[in-house]
């Protein structure tokens, strides 16, 4: 008697989901194996033990003593996938509205472990995300890396102060209003109220970072304010900024403020990047474009102008533009193996889409060391696809976060 | 220095006009719990200006002769409740709304001995009351422990514990800070400038005294990222935290342990999920101290859902009396009936955590302030110690 499609699948997810992942050493085999950077191995071999992974090999690849041994026939592995922009469900919190310029505040302190999104995020093979605060401040805050499971919060967390958000375009001067002789009986009557007061308000704030590190070149202990001090380790490049930037005038404006402060900037959501190709391509810079699918333009600030097209992650490979894929901060963002799947559609080549959300935003996170690509020393944070991911048909049968399948924890 | 309120220096010099005079007090009961681990059968207190100067055996006989005896026949005689943090419904007066970061404000200036809320506590056996500011202000001040009396209310402590929130309360949209990373940024600057020197104006010097163990610091904290919140800033600032609301507090249970924190629980309600209802008593078993808050007419009552839902009894009679008091140092004063003790007490017709013991008596500082008379009415009767034990 057959058994339902859906009944072998089940069984086939069962058996991935059943392999354990205690320090008892695992041999996934078998397998097509998406190392992330690398050609793909058929036939390939996965140990991991301890929450690591101990070998990745072709199909000789020694398995240690007393090793459980799971069969990957047909199914591909890759590395879990990293969401280098990633929208939390209760993201109500992650804007500090007391003031406009915040690079102090940590969006870590706000973030729910339990937060519904890492949950579904999981389910979709997503083992690492990056979470920045709001996009309601002109400079919003700092940012961290986490997975999307651990077993206490603490060990979610993979970088505490991973990136200085920082918006451009309309979005942060709505809800402020000007003084007009009213009263004033709020804390919105405040710059900016238009988009060059935005400007405004960044360059302000850079330049008393940049006063503060002047002045402070002779006395390195000085202790600046916290904001300002976060402001100047971007200066001196020990920060990551990422500049959420959708349309091409707020594109090139970030890119105008990177270069008078002398910082470098990754631009964030990038909806308009297939406009300022050339600008990008001449300031080095990196895109994480938001959810290449989404025809709708990202933000609250709807009027903002981007013009976003399906062929611009395609452009900016053509183009040599360093990209990763996100999902951003777009509501219609499909998930994040899908958007890849939309990239693969649109003219990326598989293995570029597969590494714009793997190995490359792990680098541009600088966790790289720890997840992204399967190999040896590296956290066993990998997913069992039922067949090629970029497939529309596949699933993620068991998603592994430090060994740990968390698909089956549910 | 700090200046007194004009009433307190009143309530001061009535009482202790009034302890001049007043006559001894032996209050009988069939059973006495002195603390919830320390129970005498046919016990007796003897009251002398208002505190609990001998009890049982230990009362001399002279004095037991003098004294005015009042026998409450088969009751149950018990330390009265304390209520951990509470605005006692005046948030309009508790909450300085103007800004966000007030340590330095203290509740005591906003205490009213006339209100009708404190005046209605002895009714549910409220005998002590940790008057604190709202949780809407992210460092809302010092709180003051305080009593009901027949009188008017009572200062018994001026300043206790430095009240901060991390609640959604606290953050409030229309001024800073609006968000949890906000509210976090404010406290994590005041204590990282309260503990270098001694700089600062005479807010950051309250935490530095909390810091330097002078007064408990309470944070109010419902939610788990709330709850991580403040641990992450016990932790780094070293200090053991009291949490109050800590909804999700078993989520944090091995870190609860670790840090050594101590949880005001809201009050334990019939229609809670059982995980809720059995919370008190996964805090017992993993040594997390803790007392019930919220309103005092529910206090009793979440005592008992505790102990339907597995918490021992003595435990949970703690939660009520003793534990409340430790948490906020005040255990020298409130909480229990030993000698030196205020003498603040309940008369209940059985165990208080039967809900068919009918609630008889209350009294604070020695005076009766609900509930009956003893009967036969009291009169100076010869006793001996035959029945105390």
């Amino acid at each position: 008697m057959k058994l339902p499609t859906f009944l072998g699948l089940a069984a086939a997810a069962a058996l991935c989901a059943l392999a354990p992942a205690q320090d008892k050493p695992v041999v996934y085999r078998n397998a097509r194996l998406w190392l992330g950077g690398k050609p793909p191995i058929e036939n390939g071999v996965l140990v991991t033990a301890g929450g690591k992974i101990l070998a990745v090999g072709g199909a000789d690849t020694k398995a240690p003593d007393g090793a459980t041994v799971v069969d990957c026939a047909g199914k591909t592995i890759t590395p879990g996938l990293v969401d280098a922009s990633f929208r939390a469900a209760n993201n109500n919190d992650f804007n500090e509205q007391g003031d406009e310029i915040t690079p102090h505040v940590r969006v870590l302190d706000t973030l729910d472990p339990d937060d519904r999104s890492f949950e579904r995020a999981r389910a979709s093979g997503v083992t690492t995300v990056h979470v920045m605060p709001g996009t309601r401040n002109v400079i919003g805050g700092l940012g961290c890396v986490v997975k999307t499971w651990g077993a206490d919060p603490k060990s979610m967390v993979l970088k505490e102060d991973a990136s200085l958000r920082i918006t451009m375009g309309s979005e942060p001067s709505q809800r402020n209003m000007a003084i007009r002789g009213g009263q004033v009986d709020s804390i919105y009557y405040r710059r900016p109220t238009t988009r060059m007061g935005v400007v405004w308000e960044a360059r302000r704030a850079f330049y008393d970072a940049k006063e503060a590190l002047q002045k402070s070149q002779g006395d390195p202990g000085a202790p600046p304010s916290a904001g300002i001090e976060v402001l100047t380790r971007v200066l001196k490049g020990q920060l990551t900024a990422v500049t959420t930037a959708r349309s091409e005038q707020d594109l090139r404006t970030a890119l105008r403020l990177a270069a008078e402060f002398g910082y470098k900037t990754i631009l964030d959501d990038a909806q308009d990047a297939h406009v300022v190709l050339d600008e990008l391509v001449a300031t080095k810079s990196t895109v994480m474009l938001g959810a290449p699918s989404a025809t709708v333009i990202s933000g609250s600030a709807g009027g903002d102008g981007a013009d976003p097209r399906s062929a611009t992650v395609a452009l900016l490979a053509q183009r040599g533009v360093p990209f990763v894929i996100t999902t951003g901060s777009n509501l219609a963002a499909l998930d994040l193996v899908r958007e890849a799947m939309f990239a693969v559609r649109n003219g990326l080549s598989p293995t570029q889409a597969l590494d714009a959300i793997t190995v490359e935003p792990a680098k541009l996170l600088g966790i790289d060391q720890r997840t992204g690509s399967l190999a040896a020393g590296k956290d066993a944070d990998f997913v069992v696809w039922s067949s090629d991911p970029l497939d529309p048909s596949a699933i993620a049968e068991s998603v592994h976060v430090d060994g740990i399948n968390v698909l089956a924890l549910r | 220095m700090h200046r007194f309120p004009p009433f307190v220096f009143v309530a001061t010099g009535l009482a202790l006009a009034a302890g001049l005079h007043a006559q001894d007090l032996v209050v009988k009961a069939a059973k006495v719990v002195l603390a919830p681990d320390s129970v005498q059968s046919d016990g007796a207190i003897l009251v002398r200006q208002g505190k609990v100067a001998f009890v049982g055996a230990e009362i001399p006989a002279e004095a037991r002769a003098k004294a005015t005896v009042v026998d409450y026949g088969d009751t149950w005689l018990v330390p009265g409740f304390v209520l951990p943090p509470n605005t006692l419904g005046r948030d309009r007066d508790l909450a300085e709304a103007s800004l966000a970061f007030t340590p330095d404000l203290r509740a005591v200036e906003a205490f009213d001995p006339w209100q009708d809320e404190l005046a209605r506590l002895p009714a549910s056996a409220v005998t002590a009351l940790l008057l604190s500011p709202s949780p809407r202000n992210v460092a809302g001040g010092i709180g003051a422990l305080v009593k009901p009396g027949k009188d008017g209310g009572s200062v018994a402590t001026a300043e206790t514990h430095v009240a901060l929130s991390l609640t959604q309360a606290a953050r409030n949209p229309e001024r800073p800070p609006t968000s949890l990373m906000g509210a976090c940024d404010l406290l994590r600057t005041a204590f990282a400038a309260a503990k270098q020197g001694t700089g600062g104006g005479p807010d950051v010097a309250v935490l530095r005294q909390a810091l330097g163990g002078s007064r408990r610091i309470v944070i109010h904290a419902d939610l788990l990222v709330e709850l991580l919140a403040a641990l992450d800033l016990a932790r780094e600032f070293g200090f053991e935290p009291v949490l109050v609301g800590a909804r999700d507090a078993e989520k944090v249970l091995p870190r609860l342990v670790q840090q050594k924190a101590s949880l005001v629980l809201d009050p334990l309600q019939p229609a809670m999920r059982v995980t809720q209802l059995r919370l008190p008593t996964r805090l017992a078993e993993a040594g997390v101290p803790f007392c019930f808050g919220g309103r005092a007419d529910q206090l009793r009552l979440a005592a008992v859902l505790a102990v339907r839902n597995g918490l021992d009894r003595k435990t949970a009679l703690a939660a009520l009396t003793r534990t409340p008091a430790q948490m906020f140092e005040q255990q020298a004063s409130v909480g229990s009936l030993r000698a030196g003790c205020g003498a603040d007490f309940a008369v209940f017709r059985g165990d208080p955590l039967d809900l068919g013991s009918a609630h008889v008596a209350t009294f604070v500082d020695g005076v009766r302030v609900f509930g009956d008379a003893a009967s036969p009415a009291a009169t100076p009767t010869p006793a001996t110690a035959a029945g105390d034990r």
